[in-house]
């Protein structure tokens, strides 16, 4: 390992030597790392979007009419026996008719005439927040209906599931594009250090038989990959940045939408380090094992 | 330091040594000698594993040849100097760097390089040339540079393959000296050439091979 610092000085000769070939490879990995910074930058902005809406989520169950006061109680105590539901509460349909008045303030004359209230007693479940989706809430709802006293439930069954699909689908896709890009990226530091070895591939014949290790012979190249990769992670982060002082806070000016982007900045700083492993994967596949 | 014990190699065509057995001790310099085409250098080439070998085994300062795993070959090599038939110069580095790389691959600093090289450029009379390229040499210039190159880093064994090819009978002479200084220092020589004037009259030992087989041994 004591040849390090030779290795990185000809890395550098290298680069400097072959400067369009390896700024070429360095701005095409700086596009495939902008690519998917900017659908890693969606799926994040619609993730937040839709991260609170499970906490809103409720389920309304509706009781049978003039149950007494300890039979009631029995219901929530079995409602809350599930391990998915956070909590339960007891709406009576005076309180439900109060909210509902005060709902519809404006529009009084609905209730003239009524002499009896038509609504019945109502419970309000709120899930943990984790467990919420559609799954859980039609295993829960088809649990209680079981429960004597429990007339109706109520939930917004597609609300959930759309939410759910759009979730997974974003992610999904993200993930995949992030897969293909990548495979990408090594591919193009693959094929550059493979054509700068074949180009040397007789004088690495001769660094052998002087007793040179697999290691020093690819010791530069990997030098080159890394800095390469790191090269492309730099100007594609640049990108981002470049993206969003442009673009989404001009914008954000004029459009009030904009304003709800979030930019995770932090989390783009990685993008360097992410370029330097795919260009080191690279170089190191190109390179494969090297025979004696 | 250097035992063949029934050692046969082929390749795809022809066999090109035969149960070749000899032993070389420490600090000898031996002579391998025979016609174009009878196996010097393949038998050099096993000692250093530029190529496999087939049957038989081989065993260079400890080393057990046959069984060394990969990863084990440059540790071998480095104890071994090497003057190539074909050179092997680099034309894209100067006089320096080529003699320069025999210490690179051992991660040796810059400063005991530099010393280390114009010394070796020195015993082969070549200091004035250190910036030149490999291009910019006659053939018997390039020749001094490969023995540069193989006696930088001190090798214990130093094998030479027709090392005089390019030369003149005065410079060879002079070589063959430098050989024996080298040799004198501990070194083991071997040195393969089918040239008789190099070993006549040295009093040492020359292996005859003769299309692949060891056909004897006399003294020069
Ligand atoms: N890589 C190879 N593949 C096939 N045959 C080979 C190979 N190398 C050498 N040979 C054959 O093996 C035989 C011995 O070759 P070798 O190079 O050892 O001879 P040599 O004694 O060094 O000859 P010279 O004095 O011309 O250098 C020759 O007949 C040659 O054709
Ligand atoms: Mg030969």
């Amino acid at each position: 390992m004591k040849f390090l610092p030779y290795s990185f000085n000809i890395s550098i000769q290298s680069l400097i030597r072959d400067k369009w070939i390896n700024l070429l490879s360095m701005v095409t990995i700086a596009a495939g790392l902008f690519i998917i910074s900017l659908a890693f930058f969606l799926a994040y902005n619609i993730d937040m979007a839709t991260e609170k809406l499970p906490e809103k989520f409720t389920m309304l169950l509706y009781l049978e009419d003039n149950l007494q006061k300890e039979y009631t109680d029995n219901i929530i105590n079995s409602v809350k026996k599930n391990k998915a539901v956070l909590s339960v509460k007891y709406i009576s349909k005076e309180d439900a008719l109060k909210e509902l008045k005060s709902a519809l303030k404006n529009s009084n004359y609905i209730f003239e005439g009524l002499e009896e209230n038509p609504l019945p007693d109502a419970l309000e479940l709120k899930l943990r927040k984790d467990l919420v989706g559609p799954e859980t809430a039609k295993k829960i709802s088809e649990e209680v209906l079981k429960i004597k006293g429990v007339s109706e439930v109520d939930y917004g069954e597609t609300f959930l599931s759309t939410i759910q699909y759009i979730r997974i689908g974003i992610k999904t896709i993200g993930i995949i594009m992030a897969i293909i890009l990548s495979a990408g990226i090594i591919f193009v530091c693959y094929s550059t250090v493979k054509m700068l070895y074949y180009r040397r591939q007789e004088e690495f014949e001769t660094f052998k038989l002087l007793g040179a290790t697999r290691g020093f012979i690819r010791a530069p190249f990997i030098f080159e990959g890394a800095i390469i990769g790191l090269g492309g992670g730099l100007l594609s982060l640049f990108g981002m940045y470049v993206f969003y002082y442009m673009v989404i806070l001009k914008f954000s000016v004029t459009i009030p939408f904009f304003k709800m982007i979030l930019f995770p900045s932090d989390l783009f700083l990685v993008l360097p380090f992410l370029g330097m492993l795919l260009g080191i994967a690279g170089a190191a596949l190109a390179l494969g094992r090297l025979k004696y | 330091m250097i035992h063949f014990h029934n050692v046969t190699k082929e390749y795809e065509n022809q066999t090109a040594l035969r149960n070749i057995t000899f032993s070389v001790g420490k600090g000898e310099m031996v002579f391998i000698t025979g016609h174009s085409g009878s196996g010097k250098t393949t038998l050099l080439k096993l000692i250093y594993l530029a190529e496999k070998i087939d049957k038989g085994s081989i065993s260079v300062s400890g080393w057990e040849l046959e069984k060394l795993a990969e990863s084990g070959i440059p540790f071998l090599r480095r104890n071994i100097g090497i003057v190539f038939q074909d050179f092997k110069l680099l034309a894209n580095r100067n006089v320096f760097e080529n003699v320069a790389l025999a210490l690179r691959i051992r991660g040796m600093g810059e400063k005991e390089i530099k010393g280390k090289v114009f010394e070796a450029l020195k015993t082969v009379y070549l200091r004035h040339k250190t910036d030149s390229y490999p291009k910019a040499l006659s053939g018997g210039e390039q020749q001094k540079v490969v023995i540069a190159r193989a006696i930088v880093a001190d090798p214990t064994v130093l094998l030479a393959d027709e090392p005089t090819g390019n030369l003149d009978p005065d410079t060879a002479s002079g070589i063959i000296r430098t050989f024996k200084e080298i040799n004198a220092c501990g070194t083991t020589v071997l040195i393969a050439t089918h040239n008789r004037e190099l070993f006549r009259n040295t009093g040492r030992r020359v292996i005859k091979l003769d299309a692949g087989n060891l056909i004897g041994e006399e003294l020069g």
